[in-house]
């Protein structure tokens, strides 16, 4: 079957990095299709899947650009096929996104570890043991394959039928994230601030108009159709980065001291970018006892933490979903669902490519604000499923 | 690592232990700086050169004194001391650089202790430059009487500032005792000087020199039998007449000398104002202000200089 | 004999002409047969000594006023106020006139014993002065006599005890005025009237009073009711302006004196700049190209240090002293002579090439709203009688207008162009909805005081002053300017003079008459 495949190749981590510090997305270039075997069903309860838009997400574009963390190097497994924002078909005429965390569950571990217990498999301790290969998420463990591929597999317990079309499908797991984010922040307040317009961005600033409508926002995009879907999605001000500071010293008062942090600020703080300048940005105009929500998927950078310390501003990550105890447990998904539909998202997905066109795709994403996109995403829903299972 | 491998006792000093008592440190700073090494012969010889070298090409550069008066205490045998007013930091060069070759290398500065002695490059550099002695300014200590009786008695002449500091409006200030004193210790005739001009030229608190003329007049010595009350009023009168003397002649300032109408160094006491405009414009507002022309704007300074 | 300004009808053997640009030229050919230029009267003969001058107008004032020397008195409390930074432009060569003046006043004030003096920088709601440019402007004297006691203030309209309130106008008009200058025996107020909206009672109603006093003539309803701002007569803010002075004459014994320079506003070096080009001899061409050419080699940043480096060889023309009304009249008289030009009928499109340099930004950054106000508060209103331009004409401006602001000078403008003119750029909207804010400000207020910055409310003074152009002109067209800047504010940006030309066109029409206003030097024309 066809599948965009990582490796772990030594030569092709160093091209890939040397290129994309030239330009974002160049690491696409040494993606190849390949014709692999089909993922083997590891155990009870898996089930083959034939995806049929597959998205293409910061994480995986860090991957591909070899610019991930190194944490992650005991929790993947390599050779793995990325792709875990999916809308696909189970063999049995379902059709479903899948819910990507290799927890507990999923790995057949028993008894499951206490965060499992409790429905929080995000939290899973387990992430390396069980019947399955190393992994913290479907596309990023060899065992089950990934979204970029014919078929993949995937544990009965990841499955959430749908019924919606494809594209609010695919955008399901993404926008669950954005879900989890914006109700990771505290329940008080009256003002936030998302820094970043690009899908989580936009994402936070749904849920936030959805599940936090008490709250008005100040919304920080680059490029105008960002702005633009800032704008429709409730942002009562959409700034630029570099006008983030004074936007937030308007509508909170105080001063702007002589090197930009604000004397005061706002006591919710987004950060759906994750960089090093996104970071400080965030930490500048948070309030003394506020809360940054590192949304973004950060990669290694340095941050003066100084006002931290100094201001005792709580940075809390936001990784994934789960049941949402703000909303009375009821799971991410369901509520991204929702919102996709309330706010008709599914115009997020901006272009989709077939997987021989991968090095186009993975540029595309990666310059999707320069180049007017927010999702591109990989539809595979032309390819030719062969009959497996007998294999 | 570094500090592991090196940063130990006996590569580092080492600690004084906690309970062992210090004894207390010999203060070496201030009125206590020890200035006897200035006084040696090569060291003498330095300053001799020094003097020459740079300080009198320096203050001929910049303040070109006029000297009067010279020949007033010229018969004198035995050491003096000299007692002028007060406005700059160019008073003491512009001096040395007015007085003949035998007062010149044979003369002591008392210099304020808490100023000039207060830090150790400092002590080092006024004593070898000026061959300063350190004296406290608002009281007169027996140390600092002591060493400069003794000097005094080894044939050395004196130089002190008796309003006690730089002037800091240009206009005079009140007298201290300690030129009477010392006087009136040491036995030696006190020569009252008036120095006018270095106040415009590097006035108290400014950051750059200015160039101009500067004039020093020297009075007749007065003899040190007096009382020292009696002393300090001469010496008072004597120096405003020798300024009044450097402004119009030496006869106009006989004659108001001899009325009592010698105008006064201290200055109007009116408002702060009134004393700054009373002084008039200053050299470089002067030059400013008599070609505008020559304001140079191309080519341009930096911006935001 | 200097000669007198002129209007020249451009033919095809006329040569092309100099239009400013920011900070820099260029030679811009007109199209020949329907454009005219206006050329400003050449500079007039200075006082052959100014100094005996001012000391002749102390003694001998006009209108209803007893000499200085006679108003001195020992143990009285006497002000002096003088013009701030803004003014003249660009800033003129020592000695300033503010200097010769206010040393001529000391002087008297010395003979008389008056003790208690105090010199304050007229700010109104514009920034602190350096010390460097209280310098320039005093002199050293005067500045090494006040400023170390204390005694050289800045106006603080936002000093909560330091004004006072002394009443309200027949019209409702709060005025509320520095407390030095309210409890003085007499105020003297320097002054130099470099175009004819300055000076009268315009000098201490705007440059002494607090915001609330101010904002009564500094509006929108007044600006758009001023025909022009440079005409007294026909200006609503003056009317009020002169109703608030009127109020504080009977308060506060002012004896005024003003004085007007001529034109001669570059060093002789750049005397092409100030010279009709078909008189350009041969270095006035060879200046000419090597200082645009070297300036296009050189980064914005220094461009502008040069500029702003430059110190005009400004002479003083003319000083009145005495009552202010009676001074003022001559004042204008002079000025008048200085500056007006006779144009015959009004024109389709107006074109100015505008300067480096305007009030509010001497040694600071000309940013976009300071390119509104220059072109369509300041050149629009350079007229007498109606406006130059026939109504639902077209302006069309020349400045780079880069999105650029100096942060400490400018803080509110920033907010301003990021937030209000980002939502709307009606005058009127904009007063109502946000003007209140910025004043409030804790933030603008505190560095207003403290640091150099504007008062909070200033750019919105900048938008009003060019209200009246904003309704009368059909639209706005700058060449040059970088275009999101230009588009926030609702122009239109255009590359040449000659696209913005033809962009004029869809608005009035082909063969449209075309007046360029040859500023600098500052004129004014007088429309028949």
């Amino acid at each position: 079957m066809k599948a965009l495949q990582i490796e772990r190749a030594i030569a092709r981590f160093a091209a890939a990095r040397v290129a994309s510090s030239w330009r974002a997305g160049a690491g696409g270039r040494f993606l190849r299709v390949e014709d692999i075997d089909p993922p083997d069903l590891p155990g009870q309860g898996w089930v083959r899947l034939y995806p049929r838009l597959a998205g293409i997400c910061g994480s995986d574009l860090a991957t591909v650009d070899a610019r991930s963390s190194r944490w992650f190097e005991p929790i993947v497994s390599f050779p793995f096929v990325p792709g875990h924002e999916v809308v696909a078909d189970t063999g049995d005429g379902r059709r479903v996104v899948i819910e990507p965390v290799l927890g507990c569950a999923a790995r057949g571990v028993v008894p499951p570890c206490p965060a499992c217990a409790q429905g929080r498999s995000r939290h899973c301790e387990n992430l390396s043991a069980g019947e399955v290969s190393p992994g913290l998420q479907t596309g990023f463990c060899r065992d089950t394959g990934g979204g970029w591929s014919v078929a993949m597999a995937a544990h009965e317990s990841q499955l959430h039928e749908v019924t919606m079309p494809d594209e609010a499908a695919v955008l399901v797991e993404p926008m669950a994230c954005a879900v989890h984010a914006a109700l990771a922040g505290p329940a008080n307040g009256e003002l936030a601030v998302v820094i970043g317009a690009g899908t989580l961005g936009l994402g936070t600033l749904a849920a936030l108009k959805s599940y936090r409508p008490e709250l008005s926002t100040i919304a920080v995009a680059k490029h105008p159709h960002q702005k633009r879907w800032a704008g429709e999605l409730g942002a009562r001000a959409v700034v630029e980065p570099g006008e983030l500071r004074r936007a937030v010293r308007r509508a909170t008062g105080g001063w702007v001291l002589d090197n930009g942090q604000l004397s005061g600020g706002c006591a919710l703080v987004y950060d759906c970018v994750g960089s090093a300048a996104s970071l400080a940005d965030a930490l500048a105009v948070t309030a003394p006892g506020g809360t940054v929500v590192l949304a973004g998927m950060p990669s290694p950078t340095q941050v003066d933490l100084t006002p931290l310390w100094q201001r005792e501003v709580r940075l809390a990550g936001s990784y994934t979903y789960g049941p949402e105890p703000a909303m009375g447990g009821r799971h991410s998904f369901d509520l991204a669902a929702e919102m996709i539909a309330e706010h008709r998202l599914a115009r997020f997905v901006s272009a989709k490519y077939p997987l021989e066109r991968a090095a186009e795709a993975i540029s595309h994403a990666a310059e999707a604000g320069r180049r007017g996109a927010i999702k591109v995403v990989f539809d595979l829903r032309g390819e030719k499923r062969r009959q497996m299972e007998g294999k | 690592m570094f500090t592991d491998r090196f940063g130990h006792f006996p590569l580092r000093a080492p600690d004084w232990p906690s309970s062992v008592p210090r004894p207390p440190k010999r203060p070496d700073l201030g009125v206590h700086y020890e200035t006897e090494w200035a006084r040696k012969y090569p060291v003498r010889l330095a300053r001799a050169l020094y003097t020459e070298g740079i300080t009198r090409p320096f203050v001929a550069a910049v303040a070109r004194p006029k000297v009067r008066g010279l020949d007033r205490f010229e018969n004198v045998d035995g050491p003096v001391i000299f007692a002028a007013n007060h406005s700059s930091h160019l008073d003491t060069p512009v001096l040395l650089a007015a007085l003949p070759d035998r007062w010149r290398h044979r003369l002591v500065t008392l210099a304020a202790a808490d100023y000039f002695f207060d830090t150790k490059l400092k002590a080092v550099y006024f004593s070898f430059a000026l061959n300063a002695i350190p004296l406290e300014r608002n009281k007169v200590s027996r140390r600092s009487v002591d060493l400069a009786q003794q000097l005094a008695a080894d044939g050395w002449n004196l130089l002190i500032f008796p309003e006690g500091g730089r002037s800091p409006d240009g206009w005079g200030q009140e007298h201290t005792a300690g030129a009477a004193w010392l006087a009136a210790r040491t036995g030696s005739p006190l020569v009252p000087v008036h120095i006018d001009g270095t106040g415009r030229l590097w006035p108290r608190g400014a950051k750059r020199i200015y160039t101009g003329e500067t004039s020093v007049t020297f009075g007749s010595p007065i003899a040190a039998g007096l009382g020292r009350d009696e002393l300090q009023a001469q010496l008072e009168k004597a120096i405003s007449v020798l300024a009044d003397e450097a402004r119009t002649d030496w006869w106009q300032a006989r004659q108001r000398a001899a009325n009592a109408t010698t105008p006064s160094l201290l200055g109007p006491k009116a408002s702060a104002w009134r004393r700054a405009w009373q002084l008039g414009a200053s050299p470089k507002d002067r030059a400013r202000r008599r070609s505008p022309a020559g304001h140079k704007s191309w080519p341009p300074k930096p911006f935001g200089r | 004999m200097p000669r007198p300004g002129f209007v020249l009808e451009v033919e095809r053997s006329t040569p092309p002409v100099l239009m400013w640009h920011g900070e820099g030229y260029r030679l811009e050919r007109l199209p020949a047969e329907r454009s005219r230029v206006i050329y400003a009267p050449e500079p007039l003969a200075p006082l052959a000594d100014p100094d005996a001058a001012i000391q002749k107008a102390l003694a001998e004032p006009v209108g209803d006023s007893a000499p200085l020397p006679e108003l001195l008195r020992a143990g009285m409390r006497l002000t002096i106020a003088f013009d701030d930074l803004s003014l003249p432009l660009p800033p003129m060569r020592r000695p300033d006139n503010r200097q010769r003046v206010i040393e001529a006043v000391l002087d008297l004030a010395a003979q008389a014993g008056v003790d208690d003096v105090v010199l304050i920088a007229a700010l109104g709601l514009h920034r602190r002065m350096t010390d460097a440019e209280l310098r320039h402007a005093l002199g050293d004297r005067v500045f090494d006599a006040f400023a170390p006691s204390g005694r050289l203030l800045q106006h603080d309209a936002e000093d909560p005890d330091g004004l006072t309130y002394i009443g309200r106008t027949d019209h409702g008009e709060d005025v509320e005025v520095n407390r030095r200058v309210a409890e003085s025996d007499l105020l003297v107020y320097v002054n130099i009237n470099l175009v004819a909206m300055d000076g009268g009672h315009k000098s201490t109603a705007t440059g002494l009073m607090s915001y609330r006093s101010v904002r009564h003539h500094h509006n929108v309803r007044t600006l758009q009711h001023s025909r022009s701002l440079m005409d007294r007569h026909n200006s609503e803010l003056h009317t009020s302006a002169w109703r608030i002075g009127r109020l504080l004459n009977e308060h506060v014994k002012v004896f005024q004196i003003e004085t007007t320079l001529n034109n001669d506003a570059f060093p002789p070096q750049m005397s092409f700049l100030q010279k009709r080009e078909w008189e350009w001899d041969l270095r006035d061409r060879a200046t000419y190209l090597a200082s645009s050419q070297g300036l296009s080699l050189l980064s914005p940043t220094s461009r502008r240090s040069i500029f702003h480096s430059i110190k005009a060889p400004h002479q003083m023309t003319s000083v009145q002293a005495g009552e202010v009304e009676a001074v003022h009249s001559r004042t204008i008289a002079n000025l008048h002579r200085q500056q007006l030009v006779d144009v015959e009928g009004q024109t389709d499109i107006v074109v100015f090439g505008l300067p480096h340099i305007g009030p509010y930004n001497v040694n600071s950054i000309m940013n976009p709203l300071l390119v509104m106000c220059m072109g369509l508060g300041y050149w629009f209103n350079l007229y007498v009688g109606k406006p130059l331009l026939r109504p639902g004409g077209v302006i069309i401006l020349s400045h780079p207008t880069p999105w650029a602001f100096h942060p400490v000078h400018h803080p509110s403008y920033i907010d301003f162009f990021e937030e209000v003119l980002s939502v709307t750029t009606d005058p009127l909207e904009i007063e109502k909805t946000y003007e209140e804010r910025f004043a409030n400000d804790e933030w603008y207020r505190h560095l207003y005081r403290t640091s150099y910055a504007y008062h909070g409310v200033h750019p919105f003074y900048m938008w009003y002053w060019g209200a009246h152009a904003l309704e009368y002109a059909g639209s706005t067209i700058i060449v040059g300017g970088d275009r999101k800047a230009v588009r926030r504010m609702g122009f239109k940006p255009a590359t040449t003079l000659a696209d913005a030309l033809e962009m004029a066109e869809d608005q009035v029409g082909h063969d449209p008459s075309i007046t360029y206003m040859r500023c600098p030097p500052v004129m004014l024309a007088n429309v028949h």
